[in-house]
């Protein structure tokens, strides 16, 4: 291992902090480094990708920028399929900066375009069938990469009863998740989604939220193996990640704001339960954004009345940026779950 | 002391120190022990510092079976050793004595073992690595366990990590090195063990298993948490990794009757099961920090031999007498 790649596979382990006294918050400066760097690994040795070869991927952020770090210290050559209104400037040179072809959809509906952004990627994959495409959605590779963070929840933790994990692909989550639910098969799995994504039954819309949820349902979101979901709308996630950086010097992302909050409710809910929240990427790229008064100030419905605790649906249904619901999923199928996939 | 000052061995204590080795003038009657073991905790495939995945194991000591042998240097020109059959000692007391610098020695070497033969109770490791500790008691000094594992894997292609004594540690088998000090003791635990079947295995000779992409990743979680029970000293957590650790054996050994042990440890709250990954042995753990532990292992035993298992046996590791009274 050179000592390029030895930055990197430190860079994606997470710190862990102490919420609460029975919540534990795996911080990541960024997850996806995880599971680009076993899905690459695995293209390597099984022959799939070879010297120099080429990669593309269709990703609106952070897994594009892992891919990125990798190709760069690697010298792969790599194309980033995304959405123009999901990427911004600033994030955008950081990506060419190591050397990625970056494309944008236009994106007129602003609902992320993934079906543009796949119908670009299988452009790119007839031009040049031997470009390796590491297919993060369906990949079961990415959910198994994440046995290295479930080894370092168990390593720091111990036993776990609750996990807490945003979900845009499934991997983390559902990753985690299983292998630490075959360590302790009493685990309670809690999603976290926000309005008008599809993932767990709302209609396709605009989203404000990054980061989290998606405009199609990926093969890794095992819908089978959650408990409990929870929609959280961008204003009081963007209100959380504010409150978590304040309490704790914290600097995270949006979804992680929404994951902490969800996680803090649960563990002051239930104090005997041993709880474990991931947080998947730093605030540096929401300085502009959530992190800027005058950019919330200028939010339709800011400032919020930052809600404390969730409403309780029993059906599956859209709300608004300033709300929190959740129902008890019951580890069904999407097709069970009553309200899923109604338009409203 | 350096090779350059080995013209200048001084003595002491009627031994002499020749090219940093400590090292007797001539061979004495020596004496070595090693404990049997009861199957493992945790055997899969682990990454080591090197990134590449390595056979592993965590083993269970049983300290109450043991392996004595004795070695008696002669000028007979061979190693002979009683009972015959035991030829992989008589390699290993070769094998030290060259490694101590006293090759070509020659001696009696007798091995005397509680352990029963083939059931996955490490007899032949015992004898292998009591063998080696009698050559070296032999020439006057003792050697370090990973000194130890390498020249019994050299004699007997694999080893376990008796070695280590009751250390626990992550020990490659097949290669014989530690990818993981666990650092601390084990947890106290008293353990109820019988056999599934009856018919000896042929360790060598069984086929390696061929561990999945899942089973892989779900190892690497099971060492995790192998730490957090060792540093936390838990009986429980450990008890849940010996639980899936045997459940993945099932899909390349299937012991007969497994499913009635893990039945049993559930009905008398054990903290869980565990197997020889390549024998027929089970062992069911319980918390030996509890006040009934004696009467439950008792009672679990007596389960077990109304379920018809056979050589029911109960010990206790750190339990600190656990099992007295």
């Amino acid at each position: 291992m050179n000592r390029e790649e030895q930055y990197l596979s430190e860079y994606e382990a997470p710190r862990f902090a102490k919420l609460r006294p029975n919540l534990h918050a795996a911080c990541f400066p960024l997850m996806k480094l995880l599971p680009a760097r076993f899905i690459l690994d695995r293209a390597q040795s099984s022959g799939q990708l070879s010297a120099g070869g080429h990669i593309a991927e269709t990703t609106s952020g952070t897994f594009g920028l892992a891919l990125a770090l990798l190709a760069a210290v690697r010298g792969y050559e790599l194309t980033l399929v995304t959405a123009s209104s999901l990427i911004d400037d600033a994030f955008r040179r950081r990506l060419e900066l190591l050397g990625a072809a970056v494309r944008a959809t236009a994106d007129h509906k602003g609902t992320g375009d993934q079906e543009a952004r796949l119908a670009e990627l299988r452009g790119i994959l007839e031009d040049r069938p031997e470009t390796f495409w590491p297919r993060q959605y369906d990949n079961p590779q990415n959910a198994l990469a994440y046995g290295r963070l479930a080894e370092r929840i168990v390593r720091v933790v111990g036993r776990v009863d609750c996990l807490v994990g945003c979900v845009g692909s499934g991997g983390s989550l559902c990753g985690t998740g299983g292998f630490l639910r075959t360590l302790f098969p009493g685990l309670r799995l809690v999603a976290v989604d926000t309005n008008r994504s599809v993932l767990f039954g709302h209609p396709a819309g605009p989203r404000l939220l990054r980061g989290l949820g998606n405009s199609i349902v990926p093969a890794n979101l095992k819908h089978e193996a959650i408990d409990e979901v929870h929609w959280v709308g961008a204003l009081p996630a963007f209100s959380a990640a504010r409150a978590h950086y304040r309490e704790h010097a914290i600097f995270m992302g949006p979804t992680s704001g929404a994951a902490a909050l969800v996680a803090g409710w649960h563990a002051g809910r239930d104090p005997g339960a041993s709880c474990v929240v991931i947080l998947p990427d730093e605030g540096h790229r929401y300085q502009d954004t959530l992190y800027d008064d005058a950019w919330l100030e200028a939010l339709e419905g800011w400032p919020v009345c930052a809600p404390t605790t969730p409403v309780q649906l029993t059906r599956v249904q859209p709300g608004g940026e300033c709300d929190w619901t959740y129902v008890e999923w019951r580890r069904r199928e999407l097709r069970d779950a009553p309200g899923a996939g109604d338009v409203p | 002391m350096s090779p350059g000052t080995a013209d200048r061995d001084s003595f002491e204590a009627g031994r002499v120190f020749y090219n940093g080795h400590v090292r007797a003038i001539s061979l004495q009657t020596g004496i070595g022990q090693a404990i049997a073991h009861h199957g493992e905790l945790l055997q899969g495939v682990f990454q080591g510092r090197d990134r590449r995945l390595h056979r592993a194991l965590l083993t269970l000591p049983h300290p109450l079976r043991m392996t004595t042998a004795t070695f008696w240097p002669s000028s007979s020109g061979v190693i002979a050793v009683r009972p015959a059959d035991r030829t992989k000692a008589a390699r290993a007391a070769k094998l030290t004595l060259d490694h101590l610098g006293f090759g070509p020695a020659a001696g009696d070497l007798t091995i005397e073992s509680t352990i029963p033969v083939g059931h996955g109770y490490g007899s032949s490791t015992a004898d292998v690595i009591a063998s080696i500790r009698a050559a070296a008691a032999s020439a006057g000094t003792s050697l370090r366990p990973s000194a130890v594992s390498r020249l019994a894997i050299e004699a007997e292609t694999a080893s376990d990590a008796i070695a280590y004594c009751e250390q626990p540690v992550l020990f490659s088998h097949r290669e014989g090195f530690v990818l993981e000090h666990f650092g601390a003791e084990y947890p106290p635990l008293v353990v109820v063990g019988c056999r599934c079947g009856t018919e000896p295995v042929d360790t060598l000779r069984l086929p390696r298993a061929r561990y999945s992409s899942e089973e892989i990743e779900q190892f690497r979680t099971l060492r995790g948490l192998a730490g957090r029970a060792f540093a936390q000293q838990d009986p429980w957590l450990l008890g849940r990794i010996a639980t899936i650790s045997a459940c993945i054996s099932q899909r390349y050994l299937p012991k007969p009757g497994f499913d009635a042990v893990r039945s049993i440890a559930e009905d008398f709250g054990a903290c869980g099961v565990q197997v020889s990954h390549s024998g027929t042995v089970a062992g069911i753990l319980l918390d030996a920090r509890n006040r009934e532990a004696a009467s439950r292992a008792l009672s679990v035993a007596d389960a077990l031999l109304r379920s018809g298992f056979h050589d029911v046996t109960r010990f206790s590791i750190n339990g600190e007498g656990a099992l007295a009274g």
